[in-house]
């Protein structure tokens, strides 16, 4: 007989940084899937933990302000509450500094949903008065400390009664202005909330509704529309401001009362360590150069340290396939299913195992950073510059790191705070040069230039990338690609020891991510190359006569202006499955013999500039895509990056061969 | 009521007292929702390497990086503002609010007799080192510019 367990929702809320995920790490373990909201590449995270005979599940949201949202992450806070409440709310207040949680609290605990307080990091501030907080707040509020674990049974008890008894929650009232309170009465009446609303305070949804000029349709009865235009503007006529500030300033006041009430002695100085480490790491003059040095290190550890591994993963792939070729089951079958199974399906599934080392190493690196409180600050020392290109100073991080790899950056682009930095973020990182676009660079400038111009030549394909991402980012700031930027008002906390399981889930969940949803993919991908290049069956595989080849040649007037012959359009076809392919695939399509000296033949060194030029900038590789089709959760922003590339490849080729052309250089 | 002025809102040690979010109803929405109020104090703690962003700390707590623009939208009256950025006659007299160094430094000047509360008149500030002198004592004091920029002094003079 299967038993019945009746499945609890649980949602995690609270301003950032207060120690969301390390509670849902302690909480959940390694036991959570992730999900995605419609539209937006924030991931939804869920995870389960059994509690008494019921199952829960434990929804992570990014940290919002309020409800009444400015980021695009709030909007998301906000969609989940108002779409989909959850059965328990679970709000996280930060011990060091309550009055600056209290706002949200207060506004969520004015939802009427059944609510639970952690007071969490008691470790770093013990003097609260627990029981006056739970008092003021009408609902039970327990200290913890997410990171040693102290205070969780008595959180899971406490979970447990408001399961069984969800009526024991108070609405707290927090005055706001008469004609406020007012018009939110006059509105709530008018009210008839259906469906998963049903179960929320009408006054809270009143203000819902008056806050925000954009809300989404569930609440709004049709009709009502011009009424509450009436009234909101009757409102902010009289208190001179937008209802939303008026609001929060009353949830303030209220919390500075309640601080003034819960804390009995002086709260504990700010952190003089973080402020001594401050004081060197974003000094004016040492500041910059200590970044750049502990990014040169992190560079060094994700790549020094991946490249070795990536190689052992690929021989040992090409041993297994090697062992896999003889083996009789296989040998017996025809031709084409060999074909299938090792050029397709094979090296499918040994791109995606290549990126393992990486993906693992980036994310431990990056979660080091973002846990020890570094990321901030680099984002405050890097601002001004990316603040030019529409972004924020996080964001060169990922950049800076794309130039090892774009798979893990793209990925990366998580921490970002919002989802336009995102999708800039997502679109640029493809332009720069990675290791695997460094191998085809390094191979072909040997043969083409002399000793002397070669490491020069590849010095200036650097600084085309660099250029390339300021110029492109420009471009896409002006176009306004992912809409407007929100206001940067970024929070410095303090410095911070990473804990382990925090570092280990996170990275654990990424390259789970990678497997699951970008693998498939990939490998798609790969077999859709090795598709044309393989048939028609009875000609040579990437010649003339196969469909890559035919593409080649039908493409080729295009390509003819930047001195670009259809071999190596075939070459670049297979470039998409890596880019470090290309030169493999000028081996096989030039039909074997010395490449060197087929390369210097077919090529001269400006076609072979131009070809170089283009394999910058084109479309990325399959993973690169893959991983961007993930994390933007778009295929629209996938389809905008796989064309941006192309478009700028042919357009900078095209420069490059015909200014050179008149130059006189052949 | 008296708008930030850029140049000391741009000047490491200021404090100033928040009297309206300002115009931009994205910021001042934000400001809001984060707790950072009319009557809220700021302290401008440092500029990053490369100018316009700026690290403040809210209630001499929490701090925040934010960019110049948001912060000239405020309306903010200065109260405090570091020994070198004074621009009264000479021989006014100022109340020491805070020492921003750390710790060794609060010694070094507290041994001195330069600690917070105290009054102190400048005698000379354009040149270096500033001499100064407590109103209470006979001493004359002489600091740094390095010294001096981390004195922080109420802006109504004594
Ligand atoms: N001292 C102390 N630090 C903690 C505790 N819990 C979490 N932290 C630290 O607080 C920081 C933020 O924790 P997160 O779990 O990432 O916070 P979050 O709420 O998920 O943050 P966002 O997702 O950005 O909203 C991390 O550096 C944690 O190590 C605790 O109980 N005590
Ligand atoms: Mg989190």
């Amino acid at each position: 007989m299967v038993e019945h367990v009746e499945e609890i929702v649980v949602a995690l809320s609270s301003i950032p940084n207060t120690g969301k995920t390390t509670l849902f790490n302690r909480l959940t373990g390694s036991s959570q899937t992730t999900g995605n909201w419609p539209g937006v590449s924030v991931k939804k995270k869920v995870g389960h933990f059994p509690l008494g005979e019921y199952k829960i599940s434990l929804v992570d949201l990014p940290g919002a302000y309020a409800l009444s949202p400015v980021t695009e992450e709030e909007k998301v806070v906000r969609a989940y509450f108002l779409k989909t409440p959850p059965a328990i709310v679970l709000n996280i207040i930060d011990a060091r500094n309550i009055y600056r949680c209290l706002g949200q609290t207060l506004q969520m605990s004015m939802s009427g949903l059944p609510m639970v307080v952690a007071v969490n990091m008691m470790d770093e501030n013990s003097q609260l008065d627990i029981p006056c907080l739970s008092t003021h707040l009408g609902v039970p509020v327990v200290p913890i400390s997410a990171r040693s674990g102290r205070g969780i049974p008595e959180l899971k008890q406490t979970l447990y009664r408001v399961i069984e008894d969800p009526e024991r929650t108070h609405i707290p009232h927090i005055s706001c202005p008469p004609i406020l309170e007012a018009v939110s009465r006059a509105l709530s009446e008018k009210i008839i909330p259906g469906g998963p609303l049903a179960k929320m305070n009408a006054n809270f949804l009143a203000m819902r509704l008056l806050e925000e000029k954009t809300l989404p349709q569930s609440i709004r009865n049709t009709g009502m529309e011009n009424c509450i235009k009436k009234w909101r503007s009757q409102v902010e006529k009289s208190t001179g401001e937008a209802i939303a500030i008026t609001c929060a300033k009353c949830r303030f006041n209220a919390a500075r009362g309640l601080v003034l009430e819960a804390t009995h002695q002086k709260p504990p100085p700010p952190d003089e360590n973080s402020q001594r480490i401050d004081h060197i790491l974003l000094h004016r003059w040492v500041g910059l150069p200590l970044f750049l040095l502990i990014m040169l290190l992190l560079f060094q550890v994700i790549y020094g340290l991946g490249a070795p591994l990536q190689n052992f993963v690929g021989q040992g792939f090409d041993a297994a396939e090697a062992w896999l070729r003889v083996q009789p089951l296989v040998s017996r079958q025809s031709d084409l299913l060999q074909s299938f199974l090792f050029d397709g399906f094979w090296q499918g599934l040994g791109v995606v195992t290549a990126f393992f080392p990486i993906i693992a190493l980036f994310f431990i690196c990056m979660s080091l950073v973002e846990a020890s409180g570094y990321m901030a600050r680099a984002a405050f020392l890097m601002d001004n510059l990316m603040h030019r290109l529409g972004l924020d100073g996080k964001a060169f991080i990922n950049l800076l790191l794309g130039f090892g790899c774009n798979v893990p950056a793209i990925m990366g682009t998580r921490i970002l705070s919002s989802h336009h930095h995102r999708v800039i973020t997502m679109l640029l990182v493809p332009f720069s040069l990675c290791t695997a676009r460094l191998q085809v660079f390094v191979f072909l400038t040997t043969i083409l230039f002399s000793a002397a111009v070669a490491p020069w030549i590849l010095f200036a394909f650097y600084l085309g990338s660099f250029i390339a991402i300021i110029v492109i980012g420009l471009f896409l700031k002006i176009i306004r690609m992912a809409g407007k930027s929100e206001p940067f008002i970024m929070e410095i906390p303090p410095y911070r020891m990473p804990t382990f399981n925090n570092v280990w889930l996170r990275t654990w969940r990424q390259l789970k991510d990678f497997l699951c949803q970008a693998a498939p993919l990939i490998v798609a991908g790969v077999i859709v190359v090795w598709f044309l290049t393989y048939f028609p069956a009875d000609v040579p595989a990437a010649g003339a006569e196969s469909w890559a080849g035919q593409l080649g040649q039908f493409f080729s007037p295009l390509f003819h202006p930047l001195g670009i012959h259809w071999q190596e359009i075939v070459a670049l076809l297979f470039g998409f499955i890596a880019k470090e392919i290309v030169v493999g695939a000028l081996a096989v399509i030039y039909g074997g013999g010395d490449l060197s000296n087929q390369i210097i033949q077919h090529i001269s060194p400006l076609q072979g500039l131009s070809f170089m030029v283009f394999t910058l900038f084109y479309t990325p590789c399959v993973a690169t895509i893959a991983a961007i089709r993930i994390e933007s959760g778009s295929w629209t922003v996938t389809l905008y990056s796989f064309f941006l590339g192309l478009a700028v490849a042919w357009v900078a080729s095209l420069l490059l061969y015909q200014s050179g052309l008149i130059l006189g250089f052949s | 009521m008296k708008k930030t002025d850029c140049k000391f809102s741009r000047q490491p040690g200021v404090e100033c007292i928040i009297h309206s979010l300002g115009s931009d109803e994205m910021i001042a929405q934000r400001l809001a929702q984060m707790g950072i109020l009319p009557g809220a104090r700021l302290h401008i703690v440092r500029l990053a390497p490369l100018g316009t962003t700026i690290e403040v700390s809210v209630d001499g707590g929490q701090s925040f990086a934010m960019r110049n623009s948001e912060l000239v939208a405020l309306e903010c009256e200065i109260v405090a503002i570091p020994l070198t950025a004074v621009d009264g006659p000479p021989h006014t007299t100022y109340r020491i609010h805070r020492l921003a160094g750390g710790r060794t430094f609060r010694h070094r000047m507290e041994a001195r007799g330069i600690e917070p509360g105290c009054f102190i008149k400048i005698l000379d500030q354009t040149g270096s080192p500033i001499r100064v002198q407590r109103l209470d004592q006979e001493e004359i004091v002489k600091l740094g510019r390095g010294e001096a920029n981390k004195i922080i002094v109420k802006v109504t003079g004594g």
